[in-house]
């Protein structure tokens, strides 16, 4: 009776224990944490840069403030992109197998070929390019270490002349045209990754990949008015509030594209109502009620939705705007970020028998723990600090930029 | 001076060395017989099968153990091999003096299969080893090689822990699972060929739940005759479980 007792007090000390029927292999989740910061870091990646490629290629000058700092940013960002998987692969060193022995028939494998050419050529290419002209200045100015530094990144390509920049330009615009797709490609990938996995009736959608797509551009825009506004802040410089505004614009665009393609995957898995649907309605309304309901589309998209109609389209005071701004902006990087985990996790929550639901528990420690994650989500925003102390993406003495009074 | 072109020559000796680095890289780091057989170094099948053989299999230890064998061809671990527990043995085969296999004394290696573990099938043993005899090494009560107590469980719980932890927080908390079930003497012993009993009508549910039942007042009534007439009770309750309407 003891034991009774005690086994009860147990499982009402633990509400969220396994429930119904699973398979043995599905009582522990394989992929975690870091697995859902994968998807997020290379969704802003892309984001940031098809955001800088609106002001190059759709000549949408309102964005030139954030055009140089949005490609510094998918920099950063790349970087750190491919260190959760690295992780959490336990061996990292055999990443370099991909591209040694790569097999043509895995998704996986022919992606680090993409990753690879999206780092060297796309990205890489164009920002040099676009600094071309300023590295060599600098390397002509500053002195010391820094100085030999500049040097080496002008590559021995040192003519600036008027008809060389004017060269520069138009290769620096062609790479974008090509990064465009690139970078549909990179995070499409990622949710051609989930999507084609038919097996799995959480994740087995065409529709995976383009909402991927349109989520990155949200995350991305987001960012950007983020850091747009956090930096200026700490340079003591003005807000472009044309470019702020034209992103918060930007911003709401994507998110009634990125919403309501959300919102046509689900109609169409309830018209669908295939055997999977009572489970996957079970696990919603149970395991996944906080991170999908409140926080992806309650907190993540409709709050941060209407917070940017009423501060673009209303007649508020500028600081108004900046404050409602940012904090939508937040709420949607909360929103992407729960928008993966719900993806992620979500789909390993369900039993295959589709009659169970297991549970995860996050690690705090570990290599798949918050600490871990929380390290990786802002390894790139030091990636980025020195970066911009290195290749600054804004001009000081433009008079646009006007100083705020200390 | 303008010179056409001019930055592009850095970037395609760059592009160049890079392609060539890749290019000899692979060269030297793909293993030779990569590919003979399929998209795998072929020398790997070889160099696995020149392995030292580290298990002896479960037939060897007949030649010495027969007794053991025999107690534990007769128990319900017949089909756990000798190594399962003890470690590889086979350089204890070839010197039995020199090398003893492990002998677990400790409560770790049981519970790897006998730990309660929710995706495991109702009607396998399985404890809770934080509230089973904690601190107690199981051989203590258990012959590994014939686990089974020469008494048997007085709780149905000791095999049916899923049912009985989500019967203990339902509704039915109180009720014996002899009130439904009739449970052979034999089942205790011998589960696998003595079943339990289970409810086949209506009647069983009916009589404490249907409204002419003579039961406490607190208990949810139906007709049982009327509501929904084409379907059995567990149909959309489980029994376990009855506030959850399948």
């Amino acid at each position: 009776m003891t034991h009774t007792l005690l086994a009860a007090l147990t499982s009402l000390a633990n509400p969220m224990a396994p429930s119904g029927y699973i398979y043995p292999n599905e009582f522990e989740l394989h992929w975690s944490l870091l697995i859902i910061v994968y998807p997020y870091l290379t969704g802003l990646v892309a984001g940031a840069f098809i955001l800088a490629s609106l002001e190059r290629v759709f000549n949408v000058k309102a964005l030139q403030p954030v055009y140089r700092l949005s490609l510094l940013t998918a920099l950063a960002f790349m970087i750190i992109a491919p260190l959760p998987l690295l992780a959490h692969l336990g061996h990292p060193e055999r990443c370099l197998e991909m591209f040694l022995t790569p097999h043509v028939a895995s998704a996986m494998a022919m992606f680090g070929f993409v990753y690879a050419w999206y780092l060297s050529v796309v990205l890489l290419l164009e920002i040099w390019f676009d600094y071309r002209k300023d590295i060599v200045n600098w390397g002509n100015e500053k002195k010391g270490f820094m100085k030999y530094v500049y040097k080496a990144l002008t590559l021995g390509a040192t003519d600036i002349s008027k008809k060389s920049l004017a060269f520069d330009e138009k290769i620096g615009r062609a790479i974008t045209i090509i990064g465009i797709p690139s970078a549909f490609l990179l995070h499409g990938y990622v949710g051609f990754i989930f999507g084609s996995i038919k097996a799995n009736p959480w994740w087995s959608s065409v529709l995976i990949p383009i909402v991927f797509i349109f989520s990155a551009i949200v995350s991305g825009i987001a960012l950007m008015l983020i850091i747009y506004m956090v930096t200026s802040m700490f340079r003591w410089k003005h807000i472009d509030m044309k470019c702020l505004n034209k992103l918060a614009e930007l911003l709401l665009y994507a998110m009634i594209i990125d919403f309501g393609l959300e919102f046509l995957d689900f109609i169409h898995r309830l018209y669908e109502s295939e055997e999977s649907i009572h489970i996957l309605a079970e696990m919603i309304s149970s395991r996944l009620f906080i991170s999908l309901i409140i926080s992806q589309i309650l907190l993540g998209s409709l709050v941060p939705m209407v917070a940017l109609v009423v501060a673009r389209f209303g007649k508020f005071p500028s600081e108004m705007k900046r404050i409602l701004y940012f904090i939508a902006a937040l709420l949607v990087q909360v929103g992407i970020f729960s928008t993966r985990w719900n993806v992620v996790i979500g789909g390993q929550l369900f039993s295959k028998s589709l009659r169970g639901l297991t549970v995860y528990k996050v690690d705090l420690f570990g290599l798949e723990g918050v600490f871990m994650s929380i390290l990786l989500l802002l390894a790139p925003l030091g990636v980025l600090y020195v970066l911009t102390k290195v290749l600054p993406p804004w001009d000081d003495t433009d008079p646009g930029a006007a100083q705020i009074q200390k | 001076m303008f010179r056409p072109l001019h930055q592009l020559v850095p970037l395609t000796i760059i592009f160049a060395i890079a392609v060539t680095a890749f290019v000899v890289g692979r060269m030297y780091l793909v293993p030779e017989t990569f590919g003979e057989y399929g998209h795998y170094r072929a020398d790997a099948v070889g160099e696995v099968a020149s392995q030292e053989i580290a298990y002896a299999g479960y037939q060897v230890c007949y030649d010495c153990h027969d007794d053991i064998y025999d107690e534990k061809m007769e128990s319900n671990h017949s089909g756990v091999s000798c190594e399962v527990c003890h470690g590889p043995a086979a350089a204890h085969t070839e010197a039995p003096d020199e090398v003893t296999p492990d002998i677990p004394h400790g409560r770790s290696d049981c519970v790897l299969c006998h730990g309660y573990n929710p995706s495991r099938p109702s009607g396998f043993p399985q404890i809770l080893p934080e509230l089973h005899n904690t601190g107690k090494p199981c051989m203590v009560c258990h012959n590994p090689h014939a686990p089974v107590l020469d008494h048997a469980p007085t709780e149905c719980s000791a095999c049916h822990r899923k049912i009985s932890s989500q019967k203990m927080v339902s509704h039915h908390a109180l009720l014996e699972c002899s009130q439904c079930h009739t449970v052979a003497e034999g089942h205790r012993t011998n589960p696998a060929s003595v079943r339990a009993d289970k409810p086949e009508s209506k009647d069983v549910c009916g009589s404490c739940h249907d409204k002419g039942a003579e039961s406490s007042r607190g208990i949810p009534r139906v007709d049982v005759e009327t509501h929904n007439a084409r379907y059995l009770c567990w149909d959309c309750h489980y029994p376990h479980q009855p506030e959850v309407v399948r």
